[in-house]
């Protein structure tokens, strides 16, 4: 008695989102057969990726013949040499990561400022400001590609950092995040601050915005994310392909003379390691942030 | 007193300019004759707006772009939410699973669509697998089925298969990033709902159709209005793979904007007009889609 009462809740279905439609015999062996199922579907689905890589390392000639070969005659990284050199990859990471980092920092200063007044103070026409930065989300990018082209050109921004990065200094997203964040937060905390004499901006910089810690994490790291991946607006804005991200770049790459497609998925592998790198160091914050956008539906 | 203000002004000071700004200044220009060469612009009236609706590249624009989000929004939705259905079910391996699908949604999407590029030549490896699947089988089967070869189209190349190849890239970037949305959905139900499902004798079956999608009905509307958002104004795919080719089959509203406000520099004024059409049938179409669908509370 007391052991059958074990055995049915040891494997009862006591995790609704595991019981499959597995029969009782196959109970143990299913989550083995659709774990392996899952993990192939995964491999296939980052084939190309690893097609990717495997070209990077072909020679020219290697490339040429064999192009889907899954191994190269002979590893070379001239490849990579020659995208650097040639195809002044590094110069577009450079420009990627210094866009990518602006934005992030100047965007979450931004946002938090915002989202932290939303957030905990009163005053005439919050909501309804609140309504008009929510309403930006509602905005398509195509739609204001021209004139912000336009605005930018006015301000003699044309074909500089500040041009590419400054229209992104602000977004209705983080600010929408950030302030759903600071409202979740206990204000204990910042009405002691307030009773030793802290001012408004001292308690927001001080209390709140550590506390907000792990969104903001959340926030940068989406914001890198974007920037780093944005293609058609340093497409339209910059026309100095010194000043061009490693997106752009690698696009108009295959223009160039002397350029091969071995090259441009080497500087393809380039453009993706820092993001990847990124991801796995900080994969629980992204997750996390992404169940949480979902959630606001 | 003033103090909220100056907490706000900075984000208020750069959305007002770029966001509303900049579409107060989209329907002004499209009002006017907008060549850079010229230093005066000239009012035309709705002449713009007229041109646009009876344009045919952009009646074709807009057929494509419906005809994107018709077989994008649907695949992605369906293939993320079976995904993380499967996904879900799985206790151990769980992280790295959800991992390996995230990863080509943080890619650049310029970085895959060069992929493809060469995934989808006519001798690459999308229709090379069903090539060294026929391979393997017997002559015997090869012969009962009558395709002893398979060549597969050139998919970028060939007007009728272009859009669906764009489709498949587009598709592959977003599905890991649905997948995670979708998981987020299905751990907020709570298990309550399943037991009682149990008890009283659901199949498996039963429980997906009348336990977790009514359920999941709000993640369902978010992932939706997301995707036809998304897919509404795909862009860099086409850029990269066809620029609008072959035979205009994958010219759509975004890239028609781009070509006419930048690549034929001079026609800003027309090729504004074409985005504020577009605007207001998206916002048309978003509106509607929010009011069919309309988010309800489903649980405590």
């Amino acid at each position: 008695m007391d052991r059958n009462d074990r055995s049915t809740t040891g494997n009862g279905p006591t995790d609704p989102l595991r019981a499959g439609p597995c029969g009782r015999a196959l109970r143990r062996a299913c989550p083995g057969l659709l774990l392996a199922f899952l993990v192939l579907l995964a491999l296939t689905m980052l084939f190309p990726f690893l097609w990717m890589a495997v070209n990077s390392f072909k020679t020219e000639e290697d490339f040429h013949t064999r192009p889907f070969a899954l191994w190269p005659e002979t590893w070379t990284l001239s490849t990579y040499e020659q995208a650097v050199t040639i195809g002044r990859v590094g110069i577009y990471l450079w420009n990627s990561f210094a866009y990518a980092v602006t934005v992030t920092l100047a965007q979450l200063f931004v946002d938090s400022l915002a989202a932290y007044a939303f957030a905990r103070m009163s005053f005439r026409g919050r909501d309804a400001l609140f309504g008009l930065v929510l309403a930006t989300m509602l905005l398509p990018a195509s739609v204001q590609l021209i004139p912000l082209f336009l605005i930018v050109k006015w301000m003699g921004l044309v074909n500089t950092f500040a041009g590419v990065v400054l229209p992104s200094f602000a977004g209705a997203f983080g600010i929408f995040m950030l302030r759903q964040f600071f409202l979740n937060l206990p204000r204990d905390l910042e009405d002691a601050a307030r009773i030793d004499g802290c001012g408004p901006f001292g308690i927001y910089w001080r209390v709140a915005l550590p506390m907000a810690r792990p969104a903001l994490v959340t926030l940068g790291l989406f914001l890198f994310l974007s920037e780093w991946g944005s293609f058609i607006w340093p497409l339209v804005i910059l026309s100095d392909t010194s000043r061009y991200p490693v997106t752009v770049g690698i696009a108009l790459f295959r223009n160039e003379s002397f350029i091969y497609w071995n090259n441009v998925f080497a500087a393809s592998v380039l453009a993706s390691l820092p993001l990847i790198g990124l991801f796995f160091v900080a994969q629980k914050h992204l997750m996390g942030g992404i169940s949480l956008s979902g959630l606001k539906g | 007193m003033f103090k909220p203000y100056a907490f706000v002004l900075p984000a208020l000071a750069l959305l007002g300019l770029f966001s509303f700004g900049s579409m107060a200044l989209s329907l002004w220009v499209s009002l006017h004759q907008w060549d850079p060469l010229m230093p005066e612009h000239r009012y035309t009236g709705m002449a713009h707006y007229e041109r646009a609706v009876r344009d045919p590249l952009v009646r074709t624009a807009l057929l494509n772009t419906l005809y994107y989000a018709a077989l994008a929004v649907p695949l992605v939705a369906a293939s993320s939410l079976a995904l993380a259905l499967l996904v879900g079910k799985v206790r151990r391996g769980q992280g790295i699973l959800k991992t390996l699908f995230f990863l080509p949604s943080i890619t650049p999407m310029v970085v895959i669509a060069l992929i493809w590029v060469w995934m989808l030549r006519q001798d690459g490896p999308v229709n090379q697998t069903p090539r060294i699947v026929l391979g393997c089988l017997p002559q015997a089967l090869k012969d009962f089925l009558g395709c002893s070869h398979f060549s597969g189209p050139n998919w970028l190349m060939d007007s009728r298969t272009a859009m669906p190849a764009i489709v498949l890239t587009g598709a592959w970037h977003a599905v890991g990033y649905y997948m995670v949305i979708f998981l987020a959905g299905l751990g907020d139900i709570p298990r309550e709902f399943y037991e009682a499902a149990r008890i009283d004798g659901a199949n498996a079956w039963q429980e997906l159709r009348f336990v977790t999608l009514p359920l999941l009905r709000n993640t369902v509307v978010f992932v939706l209005v997301t995707l036809v958002i998304g897919a509404l104004q795909v862009f860099t795919q086409v850029y990269v793979m066809t620029g609008g080719g072959p035979e205009q089959s994958t010219e759509v509203l975004a890239s028609v904007i781009f070509k006419k406000g930048f690549a034929h520099f001079g026609k800003m004024g027309y090729a504004s007009a074409i985005a504020w059409l577009f605007f207001l049938f998206l916002l048309c179409l978003v509106l509607v889609q929010m009011r069919l669908m309309r988010s309800r509370r489903l649980y405590d």
